[in-house]
Parts: structure tokens; C-alpha cells; sequence
């Protein structure tokens, strides 16, 4: 039988099987063997040390006490929470602005190549820059602030404050394009006679969109939510920037623990929930594809 | 049957791209002129509420790059370490991103989320356990390890780029090629390397700017030695007292490129590549 992905050239005869899969072994091995040592390694060097073993600089034996602790303290909880309710809050924020936009964007009009090239650019705009951006508009020293001054409106304090608004802002901008780029394809590829038949059983359009276009673009929608959620979840930049003093991100908890205190332990603890959430996440969602996917054939 | 107003016609169609340039223009634009602006404030004046503009505009800021000394390192050390690391992820990715593209792999599955780990595992975590084995290494606050850390997260992009390159080749011309006689050396180099020199052109350019932008790994495994664009940045805006006029500076340093990258991009590179490397799941 001929090999469709048979290796481009060849003109010497197919060889054993033994030599394919030495061949497979030294092509693969410079970046698979790179992620082993420099992920894979570090990684479950993390895992132990969550557990109390690897410990720099004390004895180091297994221990339940890192997760113990973390439990025990409400700065820990608390950052916890915090950060799966900003991913959260990200995630229906961005999802709801994606879902219009990405519908409307359907539509012919005028300028629509110039636009669906704009909505792009915060893709590519690093997270640090982003904030930068964001600020300079919705700071009490940004230009809402200003302008609104002069009608006497006082700007609340959005940057900086308990309830994460500035972190939330700065993330919907940065998220929403990628979610747009994941919905308008799957909603371009929704057939046009389905929607007209719809239309022509005489469904408004806002029925349209509810039980025809919503349905049939779920697989994307959970993709850009999930994706999106994890994304947000662990990130760094953003809400060490723009968040208050308490409650923190998990992620700056951890980049305090290891740069101020250097208790590389606890942050191997922090870390490993936050992975260990991350993966059941993921786990659910390719549960629910292969759901869905039973589910049609 | 009625249509809702963006369906009726030309001025529907018109309203609807009102709006959308509206939305565009108070998300987008208006912050990078409010951030160009930044980056061009009389540091003598100042812009203070409620001033809507900037009453004076200068260059001092743009000529702080040259004299502000940490400023002019962090660009060298960004400008240093990006290609060394589109040079390492290239090495390494090229062949490992031709077997999954284009071979018959037993464990493709497994091989495939390896790839895929980095890019969803937060950054932070990552950062924390490579920090401690860099410390041990020796590698920490140094060059060749940033430019190593970096390589985590940047090879899956570049891999996952080759990979769909390598994907694409039509066996159809490999066939006709060596069916015209040719062999492994003229099939490598007149059929297979101008078929993916685009790609991998795009995955190089995208390793580039990655590395430029790349933030909480240099961070942690840099600091303080090994300062970076974005880890200035970050000093900027929120270390010390937030300094908006450099702050500026550093960000239209980093954006500029990225955006015209963008451009050349989506004009001319093909959008599996983008697909690849951003369609992140």
C-alpha cells in the first residue's frame, strides 16, 4: 500500500520499520527532548516541592503542611477566589461583546475589511502594553476622566480597586479579538440557507440568532470561552499592574512568595492548584466535545 | 418580513459601519494616539487634568532612549536576545515540526499536548519552577538563561507553525517532481524550500516579536540583571511611581513592530500560519 505521508524524498526503497522509527526518534528529539528537560523537568520538580520534597535549603520529607497552610490563611483563599472570579467575570464579559460583534460582523457593510483588520491588533499588543493603553482612558488621570470633568461628573476610581473593574477592562480589551477571530469562524461556516429558512418560517432575528446561530456555534463558543478562562486565570502582567493591594492574584501571590521571600515551596504549592484547576478545566472540555460529538452522529 | 434596521439597505449597512468604527475608534484608536501623545509630552510642562491635550509636545522623551542608560540597554538586551532565540527555536523546531507534519508517528497524540503544555500552562507557574532550576544551573540573571526560558514558550508556537507548514506541501508535486526525474537533493531544494519558506519565515517573525514581548519568565529568571523592554516597562508603570511620559516611549518602541508585523502579515503570509500559531487549542 502506498504511504500517503510517506517522507518527501525517497528513491531508495521503503526501509524497516526499525529504521522509521529511528528516524522519527532523532527528528523528534530536539524539540520534543527540549521541552522534556526545560518543561517536564521543572514541572514536576514543582509538583514534589508542593509536597515538601526538593526543599532548598532545609530537610526536605513528604509533607501535607504547604497545602495545609494554604487552606488555613485567608490571603491564599482569597487570592484564589479572585482570580477564578476576574477569569470569570472576563470570560461573560468578553464572550457577551464577542457574540454580538462576531454576529454583526456577518453582515456586509461598508469598511468591514478595514474593520475585521482593526479588531485584530490588541492580538498581538503584549499584556504590559495593553494595560498601558487601557490606563491612559479609564485612570482618574485618563482622558474620560478629563473629559467627563468638565460637565462636573467625578470619575470613580476603576484602576486599583476591590472589585477588579480596571483588571476585568484591561483583559476584556485584550481577549475579546481572539475570541471574535474563534466565533466569526465557526458562525461563517454556518450554511446561509439555514438562517434564510429560518427566516422565511418567519423567526425574528433575534429568534434566528437564539435557536439558529447560538446552537450551531457552541463547539467555538466553549473553545474561546475555555481558552480564555485559562488564559486570564494564570496571568501575571495585568492584574499585578492594575490591581488593589488586597485581594491579589494567585499569580502575583506566587511572584511575591518567590522574589520578595524566595519560599519556593509555597509557590510550588500556589502553583500546582492553579495547574491542577487549569487541567480539570480542560479535561471537562474535552468531555463535553466528545459529548457533543456523540451527541450528532 | 421585516428587517431589523442593519438589514434594510444601504443606510442599514451604512449605520452598522458607523457603529463599528465608532467602537473602534474609542477601543483603539483613541488610546494609541492618547499613548502616542505620552510618549510625546513636554517633560518641562507636563499634561495634568483636565487638559484633554498635551499643551506642549517634545522629542525629550524619544531622546531620553539615547541618554537614559537603562532605557538604551533594555533595548540592546531585547534587541540581543530576540534573535538568539529565533535562532534556537528554529533549530530546534525544524525537524521535530516536519515529523509531526509529515510523518507517521506513533504517540502523535502525546507528543501533540506535550507541544500544546506551555502554551496553556500559566506562565507564572512555569516561571516558578524553572527559577529554582536555574538557580541551581547557575542560569539565573543571565542571558542564556532568559534566552533559554524564553525558548519554553515560544518553540510550541514555532513548531506548531513548521508543522501545518510542512502539513501543507502537496504530496501531488513531490510525486510530479520525482517523477520528472528529480532527486532527494534537487526535490529539497526546488520543490520542498520554496514551498515552506513562507512558513517558516512566519514562524521566525513570530518567534522574534514573541521574544520581544515576552514578559513573566524574563521576570522572574532575569531580574535583576537581565532587563528587558517589557520588564522596564513594567518598572514604568508600576514598580516605582508610574512614569507615563517613558513609559510611553518603551510601549510605541515595542508596538510599532508588532503592528506593522501584523500588516505584512495578513497581507501577504497565509492564514493557516496565523491559525496555527494563535488558534492556541
Amino acid at each position: 500500500m502506498e504511504q500517503i505521508t510517506a517522507t518527501l524524498p525517497r528513491i531508495t526503497r521503503p526501509r524497516t520499520r526499525r529504521r522509521e522509527w529511528l528516524t522519527d526518534l532523532v527528528l523528534l528529539t530536539p524539540g520534543v527532548g527540549y521541552l522534556l528537560v526545560f518543561m517536564c523537568v521543572p514541572l514536576a520538580q514543582v509538583a514534589l516541592r508542593g509536597f515538601g520534597l526538593l526543599a532548598i535549603g532545609e530537610p526536605s520529607h513528604f509533607t501535607l503542611a504547604l497545602y495545609r497552610e494554604i487552606l488555613a490563611s485567608k490571603i491564599y483563599r482569597d487570592s484564589i477566589l479572585f482570580s477564578l472570579y476576574f477569569a470569570l467575570g472576563t470570560t461573560v464579559v468578553s464572550l457577551a461583546l464577542a457574540l454580538v460583534t462576531s454576529a454583526l460582523l456577518q453582515v456586509n457593510f461598508p469598511g468591514r475589511s478595514v474593520i475585521s483588520v482593526l479588531y485584530k491588533i490588541p492580538l498581538v499588543v503584549p499584556s504590559l502594553v495593553a494595560a498601558f493603553l487601557v490606563l491612559t482612558i479609564i485612570d482618574q488621570g485618563g482622558i474620560i476622566a478629563r473629559a467627563v470633568a468638565r460637565f462636573g461628573v467625578e470619575w470613580p476610581e476603576l484602576v486599583h480597586d476591590r472589585w477588579g473593574v480596571g483588571i476585568i477592562l484591561v483583559l476584556v480589551w485584550h481577549n475579546v479579538p481572539i475570541m471574535i477571530v474563534i466565533l466569526s469562524a465557526v458562525m461563517s461556516a454556518i450554511p446561509q440557507d439555514v438562517s434564510a429558512a429560518a427566516r422565511n418560517l418567519g423567526a425574528s432575528p433575534w429568534q434566528v440568532f437564539r435557536n439558529v446561530t447560538l446552537p450551531l456555534s457552541l463547539p467555538g463558543i466553549s473553545a474561546a470561552s475555555l481558552l480564555v478562562f485559562i488564559g486570564v486565570f494564570g496571568a501575571f502582567s495585568i492584574p499585578s499592574l492594575v490591581g488593589a493591594a488586597y485581594p491579589k492574584a494567585i499569580s502575583v501571590v506566587m511572584s511575591t512568595e518567590v522574589l520578595d521571600r524566595a519560599n519556593w515551596a509555597l509557590a510550588s504549592a500556589l502553583g500546582t492548584i492553579v495547574t491542577v484547576l487549569s487541567a480539570v478545566l480542560l479535561y471537562a472540555y474535552y468531555r463535553l466535545i466528545r459529548h457533543q460529538e456523540a451527541a450528532l452522529r | 418580513m421585516t428587517h431589523p434596521w442593519w438589514q434594510r439597505g444601504a443606510p442599514g449597512r451604512w449605520m452598522l459601519a458607523l457603529v463599528f468604527f465608532g467602537l473602534a475608534s474609542i477601543g483603539l484608536i483613541i488610546p494609541l494616539i492618547v499613548g502616542v501623545l505620552w510618549s510625546l509630552v513636554n517633560p518641562n510642562v507636563g499634561w495634568f487634568p483636565p487638559a484633554i491635550v498635551p499643551a506642549n509636545l517634545s522629542l525629550a522623551n524619544w531622546r531620553a532612549m539615547l541618554s537614559v542608560p537603562e532605557i538604551g540597554q533594555a533595548f540592546v538586551m531585547s534587541f540581543l536576545i530576540a534573535p538568539l532565540v529565533t535562532v534556537l527555536c528554529s533549530a530546534l523546531a525544524l525537524p521535530t515540526g516536519y515529523a509531526l507534519g509529515r510523518r507517521r508517528l506513533r504517540m502523535r497524540r502525546t507528543i501533540e499536548l506535550l507541544v500544546l503544555a506551555p502554551i496553556i500552562l500559566p506562565g507564572i507557574v512555569l516561571a516558578t519552577g524553572l527559577g529554582s532550576m536555574f538557580i541551581r544551573l547557575g542560569l539565573s540573571h543571565t542571558i542564556p538563561g532568559v534566552v533559554l526560558v524564553q525558548t519554553v514558550v515560544l518553540l510550541p508556537f514555532m513548531i506548531r507553525i513548521v508543522a501545518a507548514t510542512f502539513e501543507g506541501v502537496p504530496q501531488d508535486l513531490i510525486d510530479a517532481g520525482r517523477n520528472l526525474g528529480a532527486g532527494p537533493w534537487a526535490l529539497t531544494r526546488h520543490v520542498l524550500i520554496p514551498l515552506v519558506k513562507p512558513g517558516l519565515f512566519a514562524g521566525g517573525l513570530f518567534t522574534f516579536i514573541g521574544s520581544l514581548e515576552e514578559f513573566v519568565l524574563t521576570f522572574i529568571v532575569g531580574m535583576p540583571h537581565v532587563q528587558t523592554l517589557p520588564v522596564l516597562l513594567w518598572a514604568y508603570l508600576g514598580g516605582r511611581s508610574s512614569i507615563f511620559t517613558y513609559a510611553a516611549v518603551v510601549t510605541m518602541v515595542l508596538l510599532v513592530p508588532t503592528i506593522l508585523l501584523m500588516f505584512i502579515a495578513e497581507r501577504t503570509l497565509r492564514q493557516e500560519y496565523l491559525a496555527a500559531g494563535f488558534g492556541k487549542v
